[in-house]
Formats: C-alpha cells, sequence, structure tokens
C-alpha cells in the first residue's frame, strides 16, 4: 500500500474514524497496528528488519538509562559503548539492507535515523528511555513517516502517543487541505514533470541544448514537488489522525543563500544532520578550517545517506563547496555591498541572491539525477548549448507531454511558486482558506479534488505510486 | 453535541457534492466509443427482437436499419472491434440482462483464437497486440455498468490486476482524456450525446480490388480440438437454449484464409452437433468478394446490404420474429432505416471515387446512370473498373471494348443500355426523355433527348480532357441530380 493507492485512500477515513472514536489512552496502540499493516502491506521481509530495529533501539535505550543510573549528563564508558554498539549496528544493517541487491528495505534510512537519533538523545540525557515498547514501536514505524520521514524527534512524537490530542473538525479540515496540496504536487506537477525529465536525461546527447537545461529546470522542481508533496501527505495524515509531525519544507527555492536553503529544504534531516553529526564534531566551536570541514564531513554524509552512487557524494560535497565558498567570500562581498552602495535589503538585492542560489542549487541538482558522473557531465555540457528555437518549433513537445500537458506542468509550477512566494512572505494560506465563508471553501477544495483527479498522471499507463525520496 | 452533529452534516454535504462534481467529470471524461455504439440498445431494448453478436465482422456486415427497412425486423449489432468468442460471449450474457430477443445470430470469425486472456494472448504476441486487445474490450464492456456480472466477465477476461481496474472503474484510464475533449463530450452530460445511427451497425464504404483468394484445408474437421473460441462458442448456444432463443450461427463473407475455412467446418460441425441452422454466407455467392468487401476482412455497405437481407429472409421465414413496420411505436427504426437509404442515395449521386459512385449506382433502384469511357481510356484496362461496370449488365461488352463506351441503366424501366465503338444508340426511353447517342470522333460525340435537342450530354468544352463520365438522374422525375468527370491515370482516377 503507497499513499498514492485507491486502498490507502479507501482505509484512511476507516482509521481516522475508529482513531476518532476510541479513547485517547489506547489511540498509540491502533495507530501501531495501522503502522505495522502499512508496512506489511509494502514489504514483508524488510518488516523484519524494522521489528530487529526496534528491539536493538528499545533495548540499548533501557541499558543506556539502566547503565547511567543516576541520569548525570556525565555518561558511563558503559552507556557510550552501548551507544557505540547499537548505533554501529544500526547504521551497518541501514547500509546493508537498504541496498537494492540485499534486500531494499523501504524507509529503512529514515527510520534507522529516528532510531540513532532516539538513541543519541537517551544517551546525552535529553530524553528518558521510552519503557513502553508499543509507543517505541510506533515511534519508529508510525506509517506517516516510514516511507520518506520526516525523520521525526522521539522528544516530539513520544509524549503525543502518551497524551494524544483531540482531534476536532478543524484539524481535520486543516489536514484535509494539506493533503489535496500533496497529491497537487505529487500527481499534478512531480509526476507530470518526471515523464519529461526522464525522456531528456534517458539521452541527454541527442538532445537539444535548452531542452536539457529545460529538463534539468523541471527536474529541480519534480524533485520539489515529489519530495515536498509526500511530506504534506504525511504531514496532513498525521494531522487528521491527531499527531503533530514536523515541518519539513519551507519555500526552499526563495532561500537567499545556500545555508539557508539548507534550513529550508529537507529540515528533519538537515536539522538531525546538525544535532547528531555536526555539534558532535564541534560544529563552529573549534575554529574556522573545522568548521568548513566539518561542513564537508556533514554534506558527504548527507550525500552517502541519499545514495551508495558517487554522483550523491559529489552532490553533497558541492552543497558543502557552495557554503563554504560563501563564508569565505563574505567579507568581499559585504566589501564590494558597501562600495556599490548597494542597499542589502533592497528587493532586487533579495531577488538577486534567490535566482543565484536557485541556479546553484538548480546546477546540482544534475548530479542528483544522473547515474554517473559521466552522465553528468554530458548534461551540463549540452545544457550550455544555446537553442532558443526549442520553444517555436514544437520540439518541446515531443518528449512524452503533449502542448496542453506541458501547460499544465508550467501552470503547477507557476502555482508553486506563488504559493511559495505568499508563505515566505507570512501568509498562511489554509488558515486564509479555512477563515472564507463554506462556499469558498468548499469551491476551493472541490476544485483541488478535481484538478488532481483530472490532471493528476495516475492510472493506467502510469507508475505514480512510489515517491523519489522512497529509494533513500 | 449540536456543533459535533452540525459538522458531521457539513462533513456528509461535502462529500455528496463533491461526490457529485467527481461523477460529472467522469462522465465528461470518458471515452464515449462504447455508449455511442450502445445508447439506442439501451433506449429501445424492450423493442428489440435480434441480437447480432461477434467481431467486427458483424459491425460492418448487418445493418439493423436494412433489416428493419426490408423485413420490419427489429434488431441490435452487437459486435466488436477484435471480439473474439469470449468476449462475445460476456457481451451476449450482459446484454440478456436489459433484453429477451427472440433470436440471436452469432458469427463465428476468429472461432480459432485459442488463448483465454486478452491481456495476454499468445506467447508471441507483441506488446502492441495486446495492448490493442486490451483497447478493443473497452468498445464491448464500458457501457455496462459495474456490477457482478462485469467483474465475473472482467475476471474472465483479462488476466492482469491492474489492467482489470481500467475496465471496472474507467476513469482509472479515462481521466487522462482532459486534453481530447470535444463538445461531444460535454452534450453527454446533459445526456444529448451522439449515438450510432444505425444501431451498432458501422458502414463502411470503400471497395477492396484485390481481395486475397486462399485454398482449402485439406480436411473438414475443423480446428480439430477444444479452443476456447469453440468452448464459448458451445456456451453462446447453451445459454440461448437454456433460455429459449433461437440461435444462428454465421461466417460473413471475407477473404477467407485457410485457417478461417477450418473455423468454419468447426463452427458446421458444433451446430450439427447442437441443431442449430449455420449460415455460411462464405459459400452462398450472397456477397460478391471484389465489390462487396471494404477490406480484406470486412464488408462494406453494398456487402452489409446483401448480408442482412440474406440473413433477414432467413429470419422472415422463420415466422418467430415480427414484422413491425405497421405499428407506429416503431416509427424510429423507420426514421434510422429511410436516414441509411438517403445515405447511400448521396453516395452514389456525390461520391468523389468513381470506384465507389459504380459500385453503389449499380445496387441504385431510384438513381439511373449513365456511364460514358471515351476510347483509349485506362480504365479498359482496369479489370476492377470493368467488374464494376459488369455489375450493371450481364453481357460482357466491356470486357471486349476498347471505347467509346457508353452504358445506360434506366431504374424507373429497369432497362440497362450499352453501346461500344461506332455503335450508336437511337431513341430509346428513359427516365430522362427518349435519348440518342451518337459518337463522331476522338473527342466529340452526341447524347441528348428529343425534348432537349440542343443540349449535347456528353460534351464540355472545359472538360475535354476527361475520358469517363457519369451522369445520375433521379428515376421518377428525369432531373439530373450529377455530372462527374474522371480522368484515368492506369487505376487511379480524379475528379474534376
Amino acid at each position: 500500500m503507497q499513499f498514492v493507492s485507491l486502498s490507502f485512500l479507501l482505509l484512511l477515513p476507516l482509521a481516522a474514524i475508529i482513531n476518532f472514536i476510541i479513547p485517547r489512552k489506547f489511540r498509540y496502540i491502533w495507530l501501531l497496528v495501522i503502522s505495522v499493516a502499512f508496512y506489511l502491506s509494502i514489504d514483508l521481509k524488510a518488516a523484519a528488519v524494522m521489528a530487529g530495529t526496534v528491539v536493538v533501539t528499545y533495548a540499548s535505550a533501557l541499558l543506556m538509562e539502566k547503565v547511567s543510573g543516576d541520569g548525570s549528563k556525565k555518561k558511563s564508558p558503559g552507556a557510550m559503548a552501548i551507544l557505540a554498539v547499537s548505533v554501529i549496528i544500526e547504521i551497518a544493517a541501514m547500509l546493508v539492507f537498504r541496498s537494492d541487491k540485499i534486500m531494499g528495505a523501504i524507509g529503512i534510512s529514515f527510520y534507522m535515523l529516528k532510531s540513532v537519533g532516539y538513541l543519541v538523545d537517551v544517551y546525552r540525557g535529553d530524553l528518558k528511555a521510552e519503557h513502553n515498547f508499543c509507543k517505541l514501536a510506533l515511534f519508529v514505524s508510525f506509517f506517516t513517516q516510514v516511507i520518506s520521514g520526516p525523520i521525526e524527534r522521539a522528544g516530539n512524537m513520544l509524549p503525543q502517543f502518551s497524551y494524544p490530542v483531540t482531534v476536532d473538525f478543524d484539524r481535520m479540515r486543516d489536514g484535509f487541505l494539506q493533503i489535496l496540496w500533496g497529491y497537487f504536487l505529487k500527481l499534478v506537477i512531480a509526476d507530470r514533470l518526471a515523464i519529461f525529465v526522464n525522456t531528456v536525461y534517458g539521452a541527454p546527447a541527442s538532445m537539444d541544448g535548452s531542452i536539457v537545461a529545460i529538463a534539468t529546470l523541471f527536474y529541480t522542481f519534480e524533485i520539489y514537488c515529489d519530495f515536498a508533496g509526500y511530506s504534506a501527505i504525511a504531514i496532513g495524515v498525521s494531522r487528521i489522525l491527531g499527531i503533530d509531525v514536523m515541518k519539513n519544507f519551507d519555500s526552499p527555492y526563495m532561500a537567499k543563500s545556500i545555508a539557508e536553503f539548507w534550513r529550508r529544504w529537507h529540515i528533519s534531516l538537515s536539522t538531525w544532520l546538525r544535532d547528531y553529526v555536526y555539534i558532535s564534531l564541534g560544529g563552529n566551536r573549534k575554529g574556522t578550517v573545522r568548521k568548513y570541514l566539518n561542513i564537508l564531513i556533514v554534506f558527504a554524509v548527507s550525500g552517502i545517506w541519499h545514495g551508495s552512487a558517487l554522483t550523491f557524494l559529489v552532490w553533497g560535497i558541492l552543497h558543502a563547496v557552495y557554503q563554504i565558498i560563501g563564508f569565505v567570500t563574505m567579507p568581499l562581498r559585504d566589501k564590494v555591498s558597501d562600495i556599490l552602495k548597494i542597499d542589502r535589503g533592497g528587493l532586487s538585492h533579495r531577488t538577486v541572491k534567490t535566482v543565484v542560489t536557485f541556479l546553484l542549487v538548480n546546477f546540482a541538482w544534475i548530479f542528483f539525477r544522473a547515474t554517473t558522473l559521466e552522465h553528468a557531465v554530458t548534461i551540463i555540457k549540452k545544457s550550455f548549448e544555446f537553442t532558443p528555437w526549442v520553444f517555436t518549433d514544437g520540439s518541446l513537445f515531443n518528449l512524452g507531454l503533449s502542448q496542453a500537458s506541458f501547460n499544465v506542468g508550467v501552470a503547477g509550477i507557476a502555482l508553486l511558486i506563488t504559493m511559495d512566494i505568499l508563505s515566505f512572505n507570512g501568509v498562511e494560506i489554509r488558515d486564509r482558506i479555512i477563515k472564507q465563508a463554506i462556499w469558498y471553501r468548499w469551491i476551493i477544495m472541490i476544485a483541488a479534488i478535481l484538478s488532481i483527479l483530472i490532471f493528476g498522471i495516475w492510472g493506467a499507463g502510469y507508475n505514480a505510486s512510489s515517491f523519489i525520496y522512497q529509494q533513500f | 453535541m449540536k456543533i459535533r452533529l452540525v459538522n458531521i452534516l457539513k462533513t456528509l454535504a461535502f462529500v455528496c457534492v463533491a461526490g457529485l462534481c467527481v461523477f460529472g467529470a467522469t462522465v465528461v471524461l470518458r471515452d464515449k466509443d462504447s455508449e455511442y455504439k450502445y445508447a439506442d440498445f439501451f433506449d429501445r431494448a424492450d423493442q428489440i427482437d435480434v441480437l447480432f453478436i461477434g467481431s467486427s465482422h458483424v459491425i460492418n456486415a448487418i445493418n439493423p436499419a436494412v433489416l428493419y427497412g426490408e423485413y420490419g425486423i427489429t434488431s441490435y449489432n452487437m459486435g466488436g472491434h477484435g471480439s473474439i468468442m469470449q468476449s462475445t460471449y460476456w457481451e451476449l450474457i450482459e446484454a440478456l440482462q436489459y433484453c429477451t430477443p427472440k433470436a440471436v445470430v452469432v458469427d463465428t470469425y476468429m472461432l480459432q483464437k485459442d488463448y483465454k486472456y486478452l491481456d495476454e494472448m499468445y506467447e508471441d504476441s507483441t506488446d502492441e497486440d495486446r495492448a490493442s486487445s486490451v483497447a478493443q474490450l473497452h468498445l464491448n464492456m464500458d457501457c455496462w455498468p459495474l456490477d457482478k456480472l462485469k467483474v465475473a466477465a472482467i475476471n474472465d477476461l483479462i488476466h492482469d490486476e491492474e489492467i482489470k481496474k481500467q475496465f471496472l472503474v474507467p476513469f482509472y484510464i479515462y481521466h487522462h482524456r482532459w486534453d481530447v475533449l470535444k463538445s461531444n463530450d460535454y452534450k453527454t452530460l446533459m445526456g444529448d450525446g451522439d449515438r450510432n445511427k444505425y444501431f451498432g451497425a458501422e458502414m463502411r464504404y470503400g471497395i477492396e480490388l484485390t481481395p486475397g483468394i486462399y485454398g482449402d484445408p485439406e480436411d473438414d474437421n475443423g480446428l480439430g480440438g477444444h479452443t476456447i473460441g469453440e468452448e464459448y462458442l458451445r456456451k453462446i448456444i447453451d445459454e440461448c437454449q437454456r433460455k429459449g432463443i433461437d440461435v444462428y450461427v454465421t461466417f460473413l463473407t471475407c477473404s477467407a484464409s485457410v485457417d478461417d475455412k477450418r473455423a468454419m467446418d468447426s463452427a458446421r460441425i458444433i451446430c450439427e452437433q447442437y441443431d442449430v441452422p449455420f449460415v455460411n454466407m462464405q459459400n452462398m455467392g450472397v456477397v460478391d468478394l471484389y465489390t462487396d468487401l471494404n477490406d480484406t476482412g470486412h464488408m462494406n455497405a453494398n456487402g452489409a446490404i446483401k448480408a442482412t437481407k440474406c440473413i433477414g429472409q432467413i429470419l422472415a421465414d422463420s415466422g418467430d420474429c415480427a414484422d413491425h413496420r405497421d405499428d407506429p411505436a416503431y416509427g424510429y427504426w423507420q426514421e434510422r432505416a429511410d436516414q441509411f437509404y438517403h445515405e447511400i442515395y448521396d453516395i452514389a449521386v456525390t461520391s468523389d471515387s468513381v470506384y465507389q459512385q459504380l459500385n453503389y449506382l449499380a445496387g441504385a433502384e431510384d438513381v439511373s446512370t449513365i456511364l460514358y469511357i471515351n476510347d483509349g481510356s485506362q480504365a479498359f484496362g482496369d479489370s476492377e473498373m470493368r467488374t464494376l461496370i459488369h455489375n450493371f449488365i450481364v453481357t460482357s461488352t466491356i470486357y471486349h471494348t476498347d471505347g467509346p463506351y457508353i452504358m445506360i441503366k434506366d431504374a424507373a424501366s429497369g432497362q440497362v443500355y450499352e453501346a461500344s465503338g461506332a455503335q450508336a444508340l437511337d431513341g430509346i426511353e428513359t427516365g430522362l426523355g427518349t435519348l440518342h447517342y451518337q459518337p463522331v470522333e476522338h473527342l466529340f460525340r452526341f447524347l441528348y433527348t428529343d425534348e432537349d435537342p440542343e443540349n449535347n450530354l456528353l460534351y464540355d468544352d472545359s472538360k475535354i480532357d476527361y475520358d469517363i463520365q457519369i451522369i445520375t438522374y433521379d428515376a421518377q422525375s428525369g432531373e439530373i441530380l450529377s455530372h462527374n468527370y474522371y480522368k484515368s491515370y492506369g487505376c487511379n482516377y480524379t475528379k474534376g
């Protein structure tokens, strides 16, 4: 069962109604039942790996708590050894079982990071070990996050299992709107752009240069819509079930620097890396050179986490290099700005920074999407061949998308950018919608449903059921 | 509690409104081929006495409008493109939920197909074949509402679970149609979408000039076993006999291969076993392979008229099917019959194709024809052309002349006149008047009536290069309906 499946859409209301009816103190058991069933429906064998992860995490945390005894911040060597062993086991299991050649366990990269984060929190004394096995199992396996995150923190999730909030009408409505937006991003935009991108990236050498550049631009939006779409559905479904999940995207392409981009893109992963890798390495407390080295290490880890291919490593390191260059050149840029009397708060300057950041991110995505480094180099070379006639000779519409479908994709991107600009400027769109009169809300919601059903890439001939980040 | 109740009611209302909108979208977006074909079936199921079932051979060969026009028998053409026996069987079972026919006529083309699932076919079938097979099933299946029977049918016909979904919930595949919507798609929402004019039949108007002729099988034992096709033919007969419905098994004329002829033998053997009539039109000489086929497999409208009349006579002779022509409640059927004959009339008079025009003029009862071919025309070397002309007249003059040649078919009197070479026609009585024909020289000849001797019907300065002329006139009034000029280039003809 996937988020984009009829069975999921049919079972979700049932799950929500039962969740709504049963006493709050037992809700975590129902959520665990759903989560186990959800994961079993996807992959029976991989469920064994998950079960092992839950057992190791649960037992290790209890052992650390027992060894640490008084709960003082200064940890005993025993606790450190338990942490080291359990983390090594889990990271090793992640690297082994995520391989398609061995098992290809879905979601393992996500729930393993959750587990490791929990163990570190317990080791650091930031969190007490969870004694209720079911609650811990639910934290690790919570079905809305198990495939592609967000990589939640135990400190946020476990209390919600123990003290669930009341699921009221407003919460349901809000969750429903978020789910609709998620499906729109995934089915109408991401999967539509994917058709074009896959065609072009399948044979870039034979394409006109501008078409390759457009495909890369489309991929930049495809991966955003795919992943943000999944996150929106996950957050919306969780909300309907009475669980608040952390925000995973916050208008990332509006960022004015690469560092800001990472504060807005895949927030749950970047904060996880910051809290459990960057800070553990000393962060920025040990000098400038060490800070740059730490940034390199963190982004190399991020690259490796995304995949074992060299392209992911290059992608990660490229982002680290962007940031280091940004830090190194900052005094120079400041001086130039002063000399030229540039209004750094002005719209034009902010726009330029946003555009430059976007182009840098866009360039890096080439490595993320390419199958090999040679493939990436071919795409980059082709992208610089300027062939503007593709905009008028109709060749854009021979790459898997008809002109009408292409236009829907572009319109979807325009809508996404508009929503992100509004969100970036503090406009809470869902709140605005919910505050409108009932007929207005209904028109928006029904239009969204129809758009997804009609313009969405789903059904016969398309495999829209899997999300890009599911593979990581 | 009150707030909760209000919220529940609001939610239910929203679900209803949203559901209604989604339903509207499914109506607009769904492919209309199936409901186009079956619209009149659902509207007039209670009036239907005969069902014709089978493949596209049936679709093109049986015209219920003709059957009604000639015999007053009401029928529906349920044939499906690429419909093999198991598809045909389920088509019948679905149809029997809505009507109780007195007779079912099942065609046995593709009886030799021996695969169970349409999405799998044979091991060596190509992906294109499989995709086409699945796509064609939509015509048969989309019109039926989702119920237990439809689920059983799809389970029997399709193996792949994913493909089944597109039949059980057609929106699964048709929501992609948003960029090809036409006015008819929206009209369907208001219930006035286009519908098939001829009760499920599709008429084709081309001519297959070179049908393949194949040998006979070495024996007459048929397919020699139990193909899936044979199994389902038995099921069809069983079902009809169980319900007291007369069954007629046919093989409609086509350019039949050796395999097709084995299928005919098998059909005959099964009919003998079940004691049901087998109408093998291939051997009856009803349909002319050289003029009545649209392509090697399918009849054209001329062939359809002949085939339908042939079956109609058999049905009429059985005495089970009533003649409804005097019943005002069946006026709609007569309208459709008239519409079809009018269409044939238009083609005979105004067609741009010399082959097509000659083909339909030969059978026309209310249009008379004058055909003139100048001497030296390449039409005299065109065997297909000569065959079509020979359809008008029993003499073999056309096969032995280099022209000039004239043939006059006067529909009112039923007479056909011809002259070739230096021969003249003098004072022949026609609906046009008393006609005189006299060849003079290569670029000049006379054809005029006593009533209007100044009007030389076969001479026009501006058309001097054209070597073929066809004049049509109304059989009753004598009014000239059309005057077409053609120029021959080998076996190709351009209209002037």
